[in-house]
């Protein structure tokens, strides 16, 4: 059975006149449509505005802690997302150094206008891909099955498989005080077509929320009066394959940092009523990690302060995007209190904060190829599943496409497990979720962390990435090259010793780092190494004893984790189950016996009663064939 | 699942004061209307009441109690008959449940229920398991302590601590330091200690719980001056018990912890067993044939020397069901006899030793450890300290892995680390918990539950 998620649900109907039809132009669409067209589909992506495609819809940041690992991970499965952050980033840093070398995540601020660019090229070169503009009105479906998309002006998009990556742009409502309008974005529509087909099909939509700061003037900000926070002086690309000699390729900026105080909460509390979430008139319910400023207040009156990051959304343009400040507050009310803020009292607003509410689909209901179980040909990536975050989506778009693209072309899946990528913890974590809150990654969420970390993804997932097709000779040439490397950089830590030991047995000690080791015994810096390489070496020694521990681990649980549950299980029937661990997983109906552990609010004892049911379960069933037998 | 109800003769058996008919079940109460004589007792919430039910051959009193499910010890509708403990009357009133429609239970069957319907977890399952299976009181009394909120509501309380501090070191590790759940290692620290201090104290509960049965117990038994104790103290390589040529010296049990062959065992020195003793002698016999009864292995002691010997007489006086080795002591005596056959008195080897002049040991510690060996393999060892020795590992697992988290974050080492041995720390304790436990431990340990339990 455990095979069974590495084969595709069901099969395939006759070919389209694409293999792939992708909807939607985000962050997911790009990575869908790119991945396949990499394992050789002809794809078809349809986006509302062709000049909208890659539009960075929030924040003009790629990466950060847990979203770097995804990007990364990206890369190395050939994705855009690394390489398109590399030469439109404005400001790189690492974040987290402090915390250890398995949680460090890079992180960057990007020129919105040139990362769209560089991100609709990436697509619109890459052969394969056939660029549509045009609103998906609906899917076509034959035999239950999804066969391409309909458009609004009558065009058909027939295909093999369909990926829908519409973001928030399902049924959605934007918010700004009492003020409503339709529309997943300031300026664009919404397709509510799909929904509905959707919901034919038998899918079970829920609403959620999500939100975004005012945009502000650069000229209209007192910058000498504020803090400014500058990038790394030697930045760290997410691609392996960007030109490091040329790298950062834009002039780099500063960040500011200011707060909010007593007068900008009074003036939100004040007002809170008018707030569509606390009036009521959004349904869907908002993330807890980046909440609004109005949640912040409210939820932790204690504090006197919270800190807003001012950062520039680009080179040549004078719009600063106010981190921290996401609220869906009427325009007047924004203003009073954004100018309560120091730095910001001559503040002129380019555009006011807004909440956006949509469907996503419960993702329950998708397969760990992200197929919709019950539809054969369909399947879904990034915030329709109810996740947040560019990264998000783009490890999932990257996904999906692969597998419409494998199914369409008759190839084995391509699923990622936990112990195997970020990418792989997040789709397993969906499948078995039921979002009540859009779903973003921490490091938290991988129990295999020490494993996932930046400086080993081309290790983990390049082997992987070229077996499915998603990578070329080119990424396995630089995975060997950078081997050779690592094997230069171990054979000197080895040899070379200080105070009786070798340096690789000094990077054991705990303060004892890469730079330095560099300090100490400054011959390593004249040795010509690739630094990248270098430390990715160090942390492998530094952190070997408890990776080997954690690889003895995930041989020794998987056993029990792959426990299949049977899939008519009746859990009203396990009599002790805890209330809340029964009904999810009665609704969320987890595969395997890990799974159903991995959900929020089964317990231990929850677990134990489960085993011993699937236990009886497979026993009687066995005693039930050697009866017929 | 649980569609059937099922009975069984819940009191020890043999004549006593009260003896107890349980059932549990989706039919216990219609079976208990059918049995009732006169007008049947309201069966809506928890009580004891005086009745009078019908055996079929009379009526006899009754006291009546009443556990409705889910809130049962079972989780199903649970009555209990407890009548006087005369073995024909407890016969007929459980003749007549199984008449009415009650199926009797096999081992373990309530405890299975009460597992299967989230009343108990695995520790306090395996609560019951040992109380049932406790060969001495101060074994019942630390398995019923267990049982009362014992060993699982201490590992919830470390769980909840241990759950905080990982929340507040994953938070930090997954904020920047700018953010707001960045927390200072300091903090940390503290935290960590308040759930070392708790660990700490399970362990201890769950260390004196064990501390009577975590080893396997080798007692030295045989006539008063066969030279028990001259051999415990060559065993030991210590001069720990007092020997002397009078007859009784001791009078106490005496206890070590040596080696066998590689084996760690607590070694006992009992008093010799004399059919003749009075008064405090008496009792010290009594606390020694206890002690015999609860031990793994019985080393018998004969002078061989001393002769003539009824060997017969004395093999029949040691415990039943433990193996023995004996040890024909005292041979560098000029009137020691021949040693007799292993076979012929049904202990696994005869080892002619010499305590005094430590001849034979090496032999004879072998031959323990050998005794012990094929008795652990067939028992699987006795389950108390099966359990007990799996409470300790797992708790010891938790502390090491807190401990060695502390360290990390004392150092100043990476923060993503000490994370690890956090996790691990947890997931310890989960498993003690049942979180992935095999089926084949959950059928070894309720296929040992007596009937009726």
């Amino acid at each position: 059975m455990e095979a069974a998620s590495h084969t595709h649900p069901a099969p395939r109907p006759a070919a389209g006149a694409h293999d792939v039809v992708v909807v939607g132009g985000g962050h997911a669409g790009i990575e869908a449509a790119l991945a396949a067209a990499r394992v050789g589909a002809r794809v078809a992506l349809v986006s509302l505005r062709l000049d909208r495609v890659g539009e960075m819809s929030c924040n003009p940041a790629i990466g950060g802690v847990g979203k770097g690992q995804i990007v990364r991970e990206v890369d190395a499965l050939g994705g855009a997302m690394g390489a398109v952050a590399d030469a439109t980033g404005i400001q790189f840093r690492l974040l987290n150094t402090g915390k250890g070398l398995a949680v460090q995540s890079p992180r960057c601020q990007s020129d919105r206008h040139l990362y769209r660019e560089a991100a609709t090229a990436a697509v619109r070169s890459h052969p394969g891909v056939e660029l549509v503009e045009g609103a998906a009105a609906g899917l076509l479906v034959a035999d239950g099955a999804a066969r391409g998309v309909r458009l609004e002006d009558g065009r058909r998009l027939t295909a093999v498989a369909v990926v829908v990556t519409t973001g928030t742009f399902l049924r959605a409502v934007m918010h700004t005080g009492e003020a409503q309008a339709a529309g997943g974005r300031a300026g664009e529509g919404t397709s509510a077509g799909l929904s509905g087909d959707l919901e034919r099909l038998g899918l079970v939509l829920g609403r959620l929320k999500t939100g975004t700061p005012p945009r502000l003037a650069a000229d209209s900000i007192d910058w000498d009066a504020l803090e400014a926070q500058h990038g790394d002086p030697r930045p760290v690309p997410f691609s392996a394959r960007t030109d490091r000699a040329r790298f950062p390729a834009l002039p780099q900026i500063a960040c500011h940092l200011t707060h909010t105080n007593e007068r900008t909460h009074a003036i939100i509390r004040a007002n809170i009523q008018r707030a569509p979430m606390y009036a009521g008139r959004i349904q869907g319910v908002g993330p807890r990690y980046c909440p609004s400023v109005e949640d912040k207040v409210m939820r932790f009156a204690d504090k006197e302060r919270h800190l807003v990051f001012l950062e520039p959304e680009g080179l040549r343009t004078d719009v600063v995007y106010v981190n921290g400040v996401s609220t869906s507050l009427p325009a007047e009310v924004q203003e009073q209190l954004v100018r309560t803020i120091e730095g910001l009292s001559r503040a002129r607003f380019l555009r006011h904060g807004y909440a956006v509410e949509y469907d996503f689909v419960a993702p329950s209901q998708l397969s760990d190829t992200l197929a919709v179980k019950r539809v054969p040909g369909l399947f879904l990536a990034g915030q329709i599943n109810g996740t947040s975050g560019y990264e998000e989506a783009a490890g999932q778009g990257l996904l999906a496409g692969a597998n419409a693209a494998l199914w369409a072309l008759d190839q084995p899946a391509f699923v990622l497990r936990r112990d195997e990528a970020y990418v792989g913890v997040m789709v397993d974590d969906l499948v078995v979720s039921n979002p009540t809150e859009p779903y973003r990654m921490f490091t938290s969420r991988a129990e295999h962390r020490l494993i996932l970390r930046c400086d080993n993804a081309e290790e983990r997932l390049v082997p992987r990435a070229r077996a499915a097709g998603l990578v070329g000779d080119d990424a396995v040439e630089r995975l060997a090259t950078r081997r050779a490397e690592a094997a230069r950089v171990e054979a000197a830590l080895a040899r070379i010793r200080r105070d009786g030991k070798s340096l690789a047995e000094l990077l054991l000690r705990p303060d004892v780092t890469w730079d330095g080791l560099v300090e100490l015994c400054p011959e390593l810096a004249v040795m010509g190494f690739d630094e990248h390489v270098a430390r990715a070496v160090a942390t492998g020694l530094k952190y070997q004893g408890y990776v080997e521990r954690a690889r003895s681990d995930v041989e020794r649980l998987r056993a029990q984790d792959a426990l299949e549950i049977p899939a008519e299980l009746d859990y009203r029937t396990i009599r002790g189950l805890a209330n809340e661990a029964r009904d999810k997983l009665d609704r969320l109906r987890p595969r395997t016996l890990g799974a159903a552990g991995r959900i929020a609010g089964v317990r231990p004892p929850d677990v134990a009663l489960l085993a011993v049911h699937v236990e009886r379960w497979r026993r009687a069933r066995s005693a039930a064939r050697r009866g017929e037998a | 699942m649980s569609a059937d109800t099922i009975a069984a003769i819940a009191s020890p058996a043999g004549p006593g004061a009260r003896g107890i008919v349980r059932i549990s079940g989706p039919g216990a109460r219609a079976l208990v209307r059918a049995l009732w004589v006169g007008a049947p007792p309201e069966l809506v919430r928890r009580g004891l009441v005086l009745g009078r039910v019908d055996d079929g051959r009379g009526t006899q009193p009754v006291l009546f109690l009443w556990m409705p499910g889910p809130r049962s010890f079972t989780g199903e509708d649970v009555a209990e008959l407890h009548a006087p403990g005369s073995p024909p009357l407890l016969a007929a009133l459980f003749e007549r449940v199984t008449a009415l429609g009650a199926r009797p239970a096999r081992a373990g069957e309530f405890t299975r229920r009460a597992f299967e319907h989230g009343r108990i977890d695995l520790t306090r399952a395996e609560g019951v398991l040992e109380l049932v299976a406790a060969r001495n009181e101060a074994e019942a009394r630390a398995a019923s302590q267990l049982l009362l909120g014992g060993l699982g509501s201490r590992v919830d309380g470390v769980r909840d601590a241990l759950d905080d501090l990982r929340a507040l070191c994953e938070a930090s590790l997954d904020f920047d330091e700018a953010d707001t759940g960045h927390v200072a290692p300091r903090e940390l620290v503290d935290r960590s200690d308040r759930v070392r201090a708790r660990l700490a104290e399970a362990l201890a509960f769950e260390r004196a719980r064990g501390a009577a049965s975590g080893l396997p117990r080798v007692a030295l038994a045989g006539a008063p001056n066969a030279g028990k104790s001259t051999l415990f103290n060559a065993l030991l390589r210590t001069e720990r018990a007092i020997t002397s040529p009078e007859s009784g010296t001791t009078r106490d049990v005496l206890e070590a912890e040596v080696d066998l062959d590689g084996r760690r065992v607590v070694l006992l020195d009992l008093p010799g067993l004399d059919g003749d003793a009075r008064g405090l002698e008496r009792a010290a016999q009594q606390g020694a044939r206890e002690r015999l009864a609860g031990a793994d292995l019985v080393l018998w002691v004969v002078d061989a020397a001393a002769g003539p010997h009824d060997l017969a007489r004395e093999r029949r006086a040691l415990a039943s069901g433990v193996p023995v080795v004996l040890a024909w002591n005292q041979i560098d005596r000029p009137s020691a006899g021949a040693a007799p056959d292993p076979a012929a008195l049904d202990v696994a080897e005869v080892v002619p030793t010499s305590g005094a002049r430590g001849q034979g040991l090496a032999r004879l510690a072998h031959a323990l450890g050998a005794a012990l060996a094929t008795a652990a393999s067939e028992e699987g060892g006795p389950l108390a300290r099966e359990l007990a020795r799996r409470h300790v590992r797992g708790l010891e697992c938790s502390r090491a892995e807190l401990a060695a988290a502390q360290a990390v974050l004392a150092s100043g080492g990476p923060l993503d680390l000490a994370a690890e041995h956090l996790r691990r720390a947890s997931a310890g304790l989960d498993e003690l918990r049942g979180a992935t436990t095999a089926e084949d431990l959950l059928d070894r340990i309720f296929a040992r539950f007596c009937l009726g339990k």
